[in-house]
């Protein structure tokens, strides 16, 4: 026997969905409205702290040398592990792994291992014999809730942030140089992949972004969407019980595709200013942001919205509405295309760029992607997804679609159904 | 919340965590600590004690798996909290302590057990006594409170003591040292914990 989790009474479960029938949530949110993304760094490379709301993961990154796989002697080794500490939630045991662990962390591989986001080439030193392990440990610190969009931006803003030693050899002997003989090395990072989850009530009547500790408990299912800031799927996960109808995935992703957008740019934000402050000041790093980063969490708007006043209703309202021009401006710009901007001596990027023409990236068509540059692939779901609503009405059953979204080679696209 | 004393750089927050009963993050020059208390709570059968509250103690490293001096900084907090919590106040029930590394400067033994010690007073569960952490140095000659520049260490020392007698708690040593040192240690150490508890005093009159 173990320590139970609390769980929801019938009341409860009955409130929210009253609440939700009349399209409010329990913390006044919108319906596709996200909880707030902090992201701040620790002295060390690749210490990464991200709070998503009240969750909070703390990730680090962390390298060894070691002997490559024999199937791939060429490429470099990356592990993901969260693990749920029961600091997040009283009844998360340390020592093996619960069920919840284990789906964790296959999403999280899902995303961003099995995507190629990380150049696992790169971390070669000798063919055969030496190869860099990137391990990423992430720790949950604070359970309320979609523990997986917070981890995903953890793990993807810690390996973005990491950087190894580096290593130079004469042939025979191989020499791992300290961080202060010679500057160490970033990650090569393809693309930066980031989960975006939505519970599903009712069997799909009302799709929520981002589900709080009781919105996970009360929801039918959940909707797991892996996306990059091309708007590329990288991963798709529907557990539980309930039949999404095709349009209903379809419009979800696209939503997530935007979410993505506006993370990923969020991380590469957090990741510039970090980089400048350490350039500025290289006095070691007290971990003061972390302080206010969480004090900023335990301001008002965290507060029971039944505490609040009139006044604040209305203020609630207003931000409502402004939230909703938002999300429809950000419907409008939905397709985004990649630019490929000159960083000269041979160097370039893909930088996304928004367009205003075009309502979907994912269509049920074949139409011709005119107004959309090579670089990109449009990837397009309309098999998979019948497929998949086949596999859901089968409550045991999860399906997974991978689609290989890698620019170049094209026609490596592939699904499978895993039972 | 955060105060600094001049001549230490603790800094704290408590209650930092939605989930714990009482949290607190805890940093001491670059060292970081959070920690977090649940009970008393529901016990594990075969963790049942029928006279007291059983303390279970979790310290999870920033990387890897937990080795065997996190076990050992387990078993230093979990016998300083036995020691200090009322635990007869709750029988047939469990108090646990998480406590998770965020940054690792040295001085980490001392930085969680004055953590968990904070997040105690945070959750306000019953306690005996405050308890609070010192580390001191020894380079075979001179005894300091303060990491010294030079890397000529021979003994660290960290002793835990209660607030209302100064008597210690728990001991923890590394290195080679004589009876005399040692006995110089403790009693450098005590006049140390003075402003801990002054520090514990200041975070939660504020």
């Amino acid at each position: 026997m173990s320590v139970r989790k609390t769980l929801i009474s019938n009341c409860e479960k009955k409130f929210l969905i009253k609440n939700l029938s009349e399209w409010t949530r329990l913390d006044g949110r919108a319906f596709d409205e996200f909880r707030e993304i902090q992201i701040s760094f620790g002295k060390d490379w690749g210490s990464c702290h991200v709070s998503l709301g009240k969750t909070s993961v703390l990730a680090q990154v962390s390298c060894e040398i070691q002997q490559p796989k024999t199937s791939r002697p060429s490429e470099g080794v990356l592990n993901l592990n969260i693990e749920l500490n029961p600091l997040a939630a009283p009844h998360f045991d340390t020592g093996r792994q619960s069920d919840v662990g284990v789906q964790l962390n296959r999403l999280l591989e899902k995303c961003l291992k099995d995507s190629k986001a990380l150049d696992l080439e790169s971390l070669c030193i000798k063919m055969n014999e030496k190869v860099w392990s990137i391990r990423v440990d992430l720790n949950v610190l604070n359970y309320e809730g979609n523990i997986l969009d917070c981890a995903s931006i953890a793990a993807l803003s810690a390996l973005a942030h990491f950087k190894r030693p580096d290593v130079t050899s004469d042939g025979e002997e191989f020499v791992i140089h300290s961080i202060e003989q010679r500057d160490p090395i970033p990650l090569v990072l393809h693309h930066y992949p980031v989960c975006v989850t939505y519970a599903v009530f009712n069997g799909g009547e009302f799709i929520l972004a981002d589900p709080s500790l009781v919105e996970e408990e009360v929801s039918d299912a959940f909707l797991s969407v892996g996306l990059n800031a091309y708007k590329e799927l990288c991963g798709l996960h529907l557990g539980g019980k309930a039949e999404l109808s095709t349009d209903l995935i379809l419009s979800t992703t696209t939503k997530a595709a935007n979410r993505a957008v506006l993370v990923v740019r969020e991380i590469k934000e957090a990741i510039e200013k970090d980089a400048e402050k350490r350039l500025k000041s290289k006095e070691c790093f007290n971990m003061e942001h972390l302080f206010n980063d969480l004090a900023a969490m335990n301001l008002e708007k965290y507060i029971d919205p039944w505490a609040g006043d009139g006044k604040r209703k209305k203020k609630k309202s207003k931000e409502k509405k402004q939230e909703e021009v938002t999300t429809k401006m950000d419907v409008e710009e939905v397709v985004q295309v990649a630019n490929i901007e000159n960083l000269g001596e041979g160097t370039a990027a893909l930088i996304p760029i928004n367009e205003k023409d075009g309502s979907k990236i994912w269509e049920i068509s074949d139409e011709d992607d005119d107004d959309v540059d090579d670089e990109i692939v449009v990837v397009e779901v309309p098999k998979p997804v019948v497929d998949l609503r086949d596999v859901a009405t089968d409550s045991e059953e999860e399906a997974v679609i991978i689609l290989n979204a890698d620019k170049k080679t094209n026609k490596k696209k592939k699904y499978k159904t895993k039972k | 919340m955060e105060t600094e004393l001049t001549k230490s750089t603790f800094s704290c927050k408590l209650g930092i965590l939605s989930r714990p009963d009482g949290s607190a993050i805890l940093s001491k020059d670059n060292t970081t600590v959070i920690a977090g208390i649940y009970g008393p709570i529901e016990v594990k059968l075969q963790k049942l004690l029928i006279d007291k509250a059983s303390v279970e103690c979790h310290y999870r490293p920033k990387s890897g798996l937990p080795g065997i001096e996190d076990r050992m900084h387990e078993s230093i907090i979990r016998n300083t909290c036995e020691a200090s919590l009322v635990a007869s106040l709750h029988p047939r029930t469990a108090v646990l302590v998480a406590i998770q590394e965020l940054q690792n400067s040295g001085q980490l033994i001392s930085c969680a057990v004055n953590a968990v010690c904070l997040a105690c007073l945070h959750a306000g569960i019953d306690m005996k006594f405050m308890f609070g952490a010192v580390t001191c140095f020894s380079n075979g000659v001179e005894m300091s409170l303060n990491p010294p520049a030079q890397t000529h260490i021979k003994a660290v020392f960290v002793f835990v003591f209660d607030s209302t007698e100064k008597r210690v708690i728990a001991s923890h040593t590394k290195g080679i040292f004589t009876k005399e040192q040692f006995e110089e240690a403790v009693e450098l150490c005590r006049s140390g914990s003075d402003q801990v508890f002054d520090y514990y005093k200041k975070v939660l009159t504020n």
